[in-house]
């Protein structure tokens, strides 16, 4: 076996641009994600009929796909249905967000539900109207028991934007591989697409356990 | 738009050999990643200490890296390194069991240490052997409590299996991919796939929950 290592250092510059790209896919689906996920949680909880059950389906249906599929049915469908022509990283930003979307929406609902109904029906006995209780009393203690959440699916979705390489958007798994292709120096540039994810990723993790021990609710 | 489904009955035979590998690589790996995160929680709970570090390491790795990753190294790269090739369908077992056990094994930890640790004390001061306790005291409840970690587990594992297809294993996703790129109808064909993922995956997701639901009762103490 012959390695040769310099391939990594010489693509230097592909490999921290294609980071970046990563990086920022994640941010921006994550921007996108918490937003609408809000808004399909509270359309979920308290909207009119038809509207809630439309909000179930598209939450139980992102829900229960792979997500590789999402992207290639992204990739193909959109465009079509939406008339325009997509870039690469737009799409892929798109499946991501609707994705995320679901889970954060799910995640919302469940931290609103897990507060008990007793206190809303106390602050609404107190005089407050449905909006105040909402934001005074609910959201405060919700917050706590959605973060932790939130934090876990960002790593999620931190390594679900490799997947996003299927229809050639340049973040780091496609430029990896791509670089593997062209210098057949496969072990090399695979195992450091593994170490930058790893870099990035493990101190994420480890950030992820210590807000859920800071958050943890003892009742 | 016009849609033409005729091209799921045309190939109605080549899409369900993907279903079937699918649910076949899904069941393995499952029981696969649930027997080897068992060992390697009972190996960070009860085994030596010098070995405690590195199970922590392996499991915030695979926390760490996506699947994606650890599919097309088991792949392309493990050849390299050991001289094994493996066919598709075994590398996509061996690197979706290599990142799964992780999860695995902490959801067999934390189910082992929600049971609080004064009726282990109370089963050793009754004579019990560790092996009688962790059999007839700690598994029985822990295993009730970890069901719906499981359960979501499960469907990530079904959904994870999809991205074997990037390795050439002929599951579903893979075969919607070839049928597509010969009809030249992504629409109908993907659509397709969806509708049957959604099938397999939302009652895995409604009847673990169900079960759980059943039997909740026996994992409190």
């Amino acid at each position: 076996m012959n390695l040769d290592w310099s391939v990594v250092w010489l693509n230097r510059d592909a490999l921290i641009a294609a980071t970046g790209t990563t990086i920022m896919l994640t941010i921006a689906t994550m921007a996108i994600a918490v937003p609408c996920g809000i808004v399909v949680a509270i359309l979920r909880l308290y909207a009119w009929g038809p509207v809630r059950a439309a909000a179930t389906f598209y939450v139980e249906l992102f829900r229960n796909l792979p997500l590789i599929l999402v992207v290639f049915w992204a990739f193909y469908v959109l465009p079509i249905l939406t008339g325009l022509s997509l870039s690469p990283l737009a799409t892929g930003l798109a499946a991501l967000a609707l994705n995320v979307t679901a889970y954060n929406a799910e995640t919302f609902r469940a931290g609103i539900n897990s507060i008990r109904r007793g206190q809303v029906e106390a602050a609404m006995a107190l005089g407050m109207s449905r909006a105040q209780a909402l934001r005074r009393v609910i959201v405060p203690q919700a917050v706590r028991r959605i973060l932790p959440v939130l934090a876990s699916t960002w790593v999620s979705l931190f390594k679900d934007t490799s997947l996003v390489s299927v229809i050639a958007v340049t973040e780091l798994a496609y430029v990896a591989m791509q670089i593997r292709a062209q210098s057949f120096r496969v072990l090399e540039m695979l195992t450091a697409m593994a170490a930058i994810y790893w870099l990035l990723g493990y101190p994420q993790a480890k950030l992820v356990d210590w807000i859920q021990r800071r958050y943890a609710v003892t009742e | 738009m016009d849609f033409d489904f005729a091209v799921i009955t045309d190939h109605w035979r080549f899409l369900a050999s993907g279903v079937g590998v699918t649910l076949a690589l899904s069941i393995a790996s499952g029981v696969t990643s649930i027997a080897a995160g068992l060992v390697v929680a009972l190996a960070r709970l009860y085994g030596p200490r010098w070995l405690r570090p590195m199970i922590v390491l392996y499991i915030d790795s695979m926390r760490a890296i996506p699947v994606l990753v650890v599919l097309v190294w088991t792949f392309f790269a493990l050849p390299i390194v050991a001289g094994i090739t493996l066919p598709p369908f075994w590398a996509a077992l061996v690197g979706l069991t290599i990142h799964l056990a992780a999860y695995a094994a902490e959801i067999f930890r934390a189910g082992i240490e929600s049971v609080r640790p004064g009726q282990t004390r109370a089963s050793l001061a009754l004579g019990m052997s560790r092996a009688q306790i962790a059999r007839r005291i700690v598994l029985p409840q822990a295993t009730v409590r970890m069901l719906p970690a499981f359960g979501s587990l499960l469907s990530i594992t079904i959904k994870d299996t999809a991205i074997a297809s990037v390795i050439a294993v002929p599951e579903l996703m893979r075969q919607s991919e070839t049928v597509q790129g010969q009809s030249f109808q992504p629409i109908e064909v993907y659509t397709f796939a969806m509708l049957v993922y959604f099938l397999i995956l939302f009652p895995v997701t409604r009847g673990v929950d169900r079960i759980y639901r059943r039997l909740a009762h026996l994992g409190r103490s």
